[in-house]
Formats: C-alpha cells, structure tokens, sequence
C-alpha cells in the first residue's frame, strides 16, 4: 500500500495508540467527579492540557477541547458572531478556506449576516490591500487558514493580524491551523482564535481543539454541564485528549528537519510529472512541501484516482471535505475551470518513504499512461 | 559575535565581602531551573547564560522568575577587542531596529584600552550617523540606547533588557517553613518571603473527610507556583483530623478558631525544628479575622519560640490580591474548595482571648499525643517531582 493522502487524515501511531489503550483502561473516572477516581483523571486532564499549553505558549483555560476542527470552526465563527453582532455583522473569509469555514458563513448569511470574500495573489498569498479596504467599522471576524488544505498555501499569519488590527482593533482573528499543526511552525499570538484536529498528525479521529485567547469573547453553542470548560461541557473525552496532547507533542519534534526531508520527495515527484505536457503542478512558492495539487487535463480525477485504488495507492481528488466538486482553490488562483475541475492532491508526510514515492512515480506512469491510451483508442 | 544572555545583578552589588556566596547561589539556582543544555559563566559585574538559540526564549522566562537579577538582556559578546570591529558590531546589533533618536553608552571596566568611555562613545555614535539615515543624537532622552562595555577580554553589546525580578537569590537567606492554605494570603507571603533569600517549603493542614482530595490538590498547584520560584520544595501534609475533631467536642465554640490555630504553630514548629527551618511564615493579615486581632495574633503566638514571619499583615486584602494575581496564584486559590480553617467556623469567634482561658481550655484534650501522632503520620510531597505522566502524555 502507498498511502499518499495523510493530509486528509493520517494513521494513529503506535505511541498514541497505546496512550488510547492505556487510559481507557487505567483512567475509568469522569474528571468531573469529586471522589478519588475522578481526581485522578482530572489530574491527567490537566497535565495533558499543560503540555499542550506549553507547547504553544498559551495558557490553559485557552484551549477547548472539540470533536475536531469543524467544530471548532463552527464554535469561533458562530460565536464570534452571537457575541459581538451587536457591534457589526460582517465577517471576512479568505477564498482558500476548508469547506466547513464556508457551510457555516452560509448558515451565517441566512441569519442576516453579511460575508466578502478577501482576494489573493497569483501566488495565493492574501492581498493585503483587498484585506485592508475590506475591514469595515462593523467588520466582528476575519477568518483565514494558516495552510491551504487542497494547495498547502501558507499564509504569514502575523502579518494578516498586524493589518487587521491596524485597521480594526476590535476585529477579531480566526485561523484554521488544521493543515500546519506538525507541518510548519504555528504560533498562536498570531491569531485570537485557532481550531485544530488530532487525526492529521497521527492522532485520532474525534477530537481536535479550539485555541481562543483569553482576550477575546465568544459565546457558547453548546449548553450542558460539567467543570472543565464552559464553551464545550459534559464529560471530557480524557482518553482522546491525553491522546491529543501526544500527538502534538511528537508533531513538534523536529519540525524542520522533517520539512525539508519532505521536501525532497515532494520535488522528486514534480520533475517526474512535470514531463508530461497535459499534467500541471498547481504550486507555488507559498505552497508547503507536504502538500502538492497536480491537474491532469487529459484523465478525469476520480478517474484516476480509482484506477489507482486497484494497485492500492491512495490520494484524492481535491480534499476529502469536498470530494468531487470544483477545486476552490486552484480556481482563486488560476481561474481556470477546467484545470480547478481536474486537481489531484498528493499529500506526504515525513514517514513517507522516498521508495514508496519511486514506487508512486511508476505505478502513477502506468495508469496514466493505460488510460490515455484508452481514450485515445476511443 | 555571539549572542548570549547577560545578567545584571541589582541589590546583590551592595554586598561586599559575601557577593561570591550570592553569586554562587544564584548559578546554582538558575541551574537547576534550566533543564536544557546551558552554560553559566560569571564575575562580581555579570552573569553569562549560553543556551543554544531555540532555548533563549524559554531561558528568559526562567530568569524572569529568578530572584537576585535585576535585569535580564539578550546581548551580543565579541572577543576581538579592535576598534572598527567595535564600529561593525554594533550596526550589525541596531540592524534591525527602528528608532528616530539615539545615544551611545560606554562603560570601559577594562582601564588599559586605548580609548575612554566618553571618546569610545562619541566616535562610534559618529559612525553611526555616518551609516544609516535619518536617526539623530539625543543625549537627553534618545528612543534607542546602545551600549558598549570593554571588558578585559571581550567587549559586550546590547540594548535595553527586560526588568528581572530583584530581590535576593533564593536559599543565600536560609529555609523557612510556609504555613500554606489554600486561601490569597499565603502563597503571597510565602512568594514575599522567597523575594528576600528566604528558601520555603511548605506546611498543609488537611481534615478528612471534612476537606477533600480536590483541596490538597488545590494546595499543591499553589506549592507548585511557589516552587518555580523558590526550587525544591517540599509539602508537608498534615492529618488533622483527629485534633480538629477534638476540639470540636470539647472546647467552647468561641474559642475554637484560637486553639486550632495554636496547635497549627505546634504542629509547624515541630516540623520546622526537625527540618532545620529557622522561622515559620503564613499570610496572616492584621484585622482581616478573628483569630488575626492583635491580641489574637500574640496568644497564638505565645506557643513557638522562633519568629513568625507575616509578610502581609500590613497589607490591604487589595493589595495582597494584586500581588497573587501578578504572581499566578490568585485562580488557582479561588477554586472552591474547602480547607481546614473554613470547615468549622463559629458565628461569634472571640476576637479578645485570653491565654489564661487558652491554656486552661487545652488540658480538657491530650493535645501533645496527639500532635505526635499527627506528626509522625505526616505526609511528604515533593514538588515537582510528582507524576508527570510521561509514559502516557
């Protein structure tokens, strides 16, 4: 099996599989609870919590726990918006969001508020001036991701919040830090608000968290009870959380060495597909190793992608978020419908193997090179 | 050039004979808060601190909880010594800075370099004119002060630092025992206690089932605050059940709050005896309580024979409060939960006891088996050294 899709989701490590395994068994109080079983799964709750608060040098009544990072997109932007409507009703997106950042502006129009949509670049990079006339008096929420889930466009993050703030004070500042976590540095005092999700870096499916900064106020979805935080009650899931805070922590070990060593695989797999002339790479240069968009003009995506289900490689069309539809992002950067309509992404990870991309680069001649000449036939 | 961490002592210059006893305890406390590769170095003007560049972050917000430093800069250090390398380095140090005004300070240690203070200043202030634009001399009030020491062996350059915390190292006082609750005032007083050299470790008083886990657990986050400041401390937990109860039954309610908080000192007094700790410290405040009246205060205090500490007892409950929340203790300690001192109050405490009463009032309970036995059972955590989970997290 070559699987090159981690940035739809990864595999839970071992490490953190064991940590799944451990506390289950070991940690069978509700951290709610006041008697000794309780306390002591309240005690890793909160150890596990520190270490993520150490790691981003946040504190830690900044972190809400979330079934992932939909969620904690859905309690930013939702919250933000019944928190602070009263000061304004209009909240700016970037063209280069995961779809659930656009499913809940939808929902937020059809409450009355009102969406603009920030440009980019040719590059992909935010454009500053767009940002900088869009912000308005009664602009409550700017929103836009750290990296590009379909084309790994890295945004600098600080800069974004520099202009925003510049212009607006009371804006407040949201980032899907999704696709970065353990890919590229993240510093949170970049932004006000952050969601993040476990199963991207070796974790598991089900939990992610919610970075909001203590400076800021939102107001909650969810209404229930227990202590641990208000934004997100009932019992916390503390076998996914001690899980979490592992999976950050391996995620940070050697961020750069890794980056670079992915580098090198993402660039062996360009010089190889570059060679065929109806092939393009939708990259440029603020695209992130680990990510890497090709449209092949001539083979229908999902075409593709199924004939290579047969010699088990795995990738996928644009995202899995949006499996199918026109690529969002190829589009605000190419404007292009037929290359935004026939994207692949190959995503790497630094446990990819350079044997598993030699292997990739043969098998994806093979099947390119057959269906072509299918349709040529015909 | 090579960067490096400079620490400036403040009130430490003013010892004479002893400043190499506080400068080597300052080494050794930041040592054992640094627990990632680093090298100290140090003379009677500075300490040096070398950690690789990913850790500098993390080491000054170490030194910035390090008592005894007065200042804490990221500087640069350059053994040659010649004149137009001087001139380089320190563009190379403003390189990056954004200022309209400036002024150059020198400070020449070294006496036998060819140049003075007053020259070295005005000639590299020169060539700083000379090389960027648009930045002007302001010997009043500059927006930018560059500094230059010449020292025997190495020239340093930086620009302002961070204020350190003051005070003096921890430990070049002696040890002092905390009387902890989980209430505001004690963790500050112990916190005003290890600002001047005092080392602390602390004294818990628990009462279960009437106090609960969570409560000790509240006590120890508290402890484990104080210990980023005062390393190595130990939490003496004691049962306190058996005495409380006692009380409880056999002394009049009034008197209650006055007799517990005399068995407490007992209690604290012994532990501090056997653990060398020269004076007790808690977070009594004059008038706040009952049992802290003056006359109170004096009854209570008539059963140990070393001085009582209470940094706070001239302090506003306000003002004790800035202090908790500036020091990081003031969420944790308004967690509620209950400890021994809110379990059992009275309506009408007695604000005026009488020691007479006191003593008498003591001989209806076997106190002294009691407090051996409350003693002999106690409790001992280490902070910080409690499980971190590593094998899960």
């Amino acid at each position: 099996m070559i699987y090159l899709d981690y940035s739809a989701t990864t595999p839970v490590s071992y490490e953190v599989f064991d940590t799944i395994s451990k506390v289950t068994k070991e940690f069978v109080g509700n951290a709610n609870s006041l008697h000794a079983l309780g306390l002591k799964s309240n005690n890793l709750l909160e150890s596990a919590t520190k270490q993520i608060a150490d790691i981003f040098n946040i504190n830690t009544n900044e972190i809400v726990y979330t079934s992932g990072a939909t969620e904690a997109n859905n309690m930013a932007l939702i919250g933000v918006a019944m928190a602070h409507h009263k000061k304004g009703k209009h909240i700016i997106v970037s063209k280069l969001e995961h779809p659930s950042i656009y499913a809940i502006c939808d929902y937020l129009k059809g409450i009355g508020f009102e969406i603009s949509y920030v440009n980019n670049d040719a590059e992909g990079l935010i454009d500053f001036d767009d940002l900088k006339k869009k912000i308005r008096e009664d602009t409550i929420l700017v929103s836009i991701c750290a990296v590009n889930s379909e084309m790994g466009l890295r945004q600098p993050l600080k800069i974004i919040r520099q202009i925003i703030k510049k212009e607006n004070v009371a804006t407040i500042f949201h980032s899907d830090i999704t696709q970065a976590v353990g890919k590229v540095p993240v510093n949170l005092h970049d932004v006000d608000l952050a969601s993040m999700s476990a199963h991207k870096i070796f974790g598991p499916k089900g939990i992610g968290f919610l970075y909001k900064s203590s400076m800021v106020r939102i107001t909650p979805i969810k209404y229930g009870s227990g202590k641990s935080n208000s934004l997100n009650p009932g019992t916390p899931p503390l076998p996914l959380i001690a899980a979490l805070s592992k999976a950050i922590r391996i995620s940070q070990t050697d961020l750069e060495k890794r980056e670079r060593f992915v580098n090198l695989l993402n660039e062996k797999i360009v010089s190889a597909l570059e060679k065929y002339p109806n092939i393009v790479i939708n990259k440029t240069k603020y695209s992130i190793p680990q990510i890497l968009n090709i449209s092949i003009m001539d083979v229908m995506p999902e075409v593709m992608l199924h004939a290579l289900d047969k010699y088990e490689v795995y990738l996928s069309t644009n995202t899995a978020c949006a499996s199918g539809e026109v690529s969002h992002s190829v589009m605000a950067i190419y404007n292009d419908l037929k290359r935004a309509k026939h994207t692949l992404r190959i995503s790497l990870s630094y446990v990819t193997t350079t044997e598993e991309v030699n292997k990739f680069i043969k098998i994806f001649a093979e099947v390119y090179d057959s269906l072509k000449s299918k349709k040529e036939g015909i | 050039m090579k960067k490096t961490i400079i620490i400036k002592y403040g009130e430490l210059s003013t010892k004479k004979d002893n400043i190499n006893y506080f400068l080597k305890i300052l080494k050794e406390n930041i040592d054992s808060l640094l627990i990632w590769k680093h090298f100290i170095n140090y003379d009677r003007g500075r300490m040096f601190v070398d950690v690789d560049d990913e850790y500098i972050d993390k080491t000054i917000s170490v030194l910035k909880k390090t008592f005894g430093i007065h200042e804490i800069i990221v500087g640069f250090i350059d053994n040659e010594m010649d004149f137009d390398k001087i001139c380089d380095n320190v563009l190379e140090l403003i390189k990056e800075e954004n200022f309209n005004t400036f002024k150059v300070i020198c400070k020449r240690g070294n006496k036998k370099y060819p140049l003075n203070s007053m020259e070295i200043s005005a000639k590299v202030g020169g060539y700083i004119l000379k090389n960027r634009e648009n930045i002007k001399v302001d010997v009043n009030n500059p927006e930018e002060k560059i500094y230059i020491e010449i020292r025997n062996d190495a020239v340093l350059y930086y620009l302002n630092g961070i204020l350190g915390l003051g005070g003096y190292p921890v430990g070049t006082l002696g040890k002092g025992l905390l009387m902890l609750s989980g209430g505001i005032d004690s963790p500050v007083a112990g916190y005003l206690a290890i600002k001047r050299g005092v080392k602390i470790s602390a004294i818990y008083f628990e009462s279960p089932p009437h106090t609960s886990d969570f409560a000790k657990e509240k006590v120890k986050k508290l402890a484990n605050v104080l210990a980023s400041y005062s390393p190595n401390m130990n939490l003496y937990v004691i049962n306190f059940t058996k005495i409380q109860e006692a009380i409880l039954k056999n002394i009049p309610y009034e008197y209650l709050i006055t007799i517990m908080r005399r068995m407490m000192y007992r209690i604290s007094l012994k532990i501090a005896n056997k653990g060398n700790f020269k004076i007790l410290i808690n977070g009594e405040s004059i008038g706040q309580v009952a049992s802290q009246t003056l006359t109170s205060m004096s009854v209570i205090n008539k059963v140990v024979d070393i001085p009582v500490i209470r940094p706070v007892a001239c302090f506003d409950k306000l003002e004790i409060i800035d202090i908790a929340k500036k020091i990081g203790t003031f969420d944790i300690s308004t967690l509620p939960y209950e400890d021994c001192c809110t379990v059992f109050v009275p309506e009408h405490p007695v604000i005026n006891p009488e020691l007479e009463k006191c003593v008498l009032y003591e001989k209806l309970i076997p106190y002294e088996d009691l407090i051996n036995e409350a003693i002999k059972n106690v409790n001992i955590i280490k902070i910080g050294k409690e499980e971190k989970y590593q094998d899960i997290l």
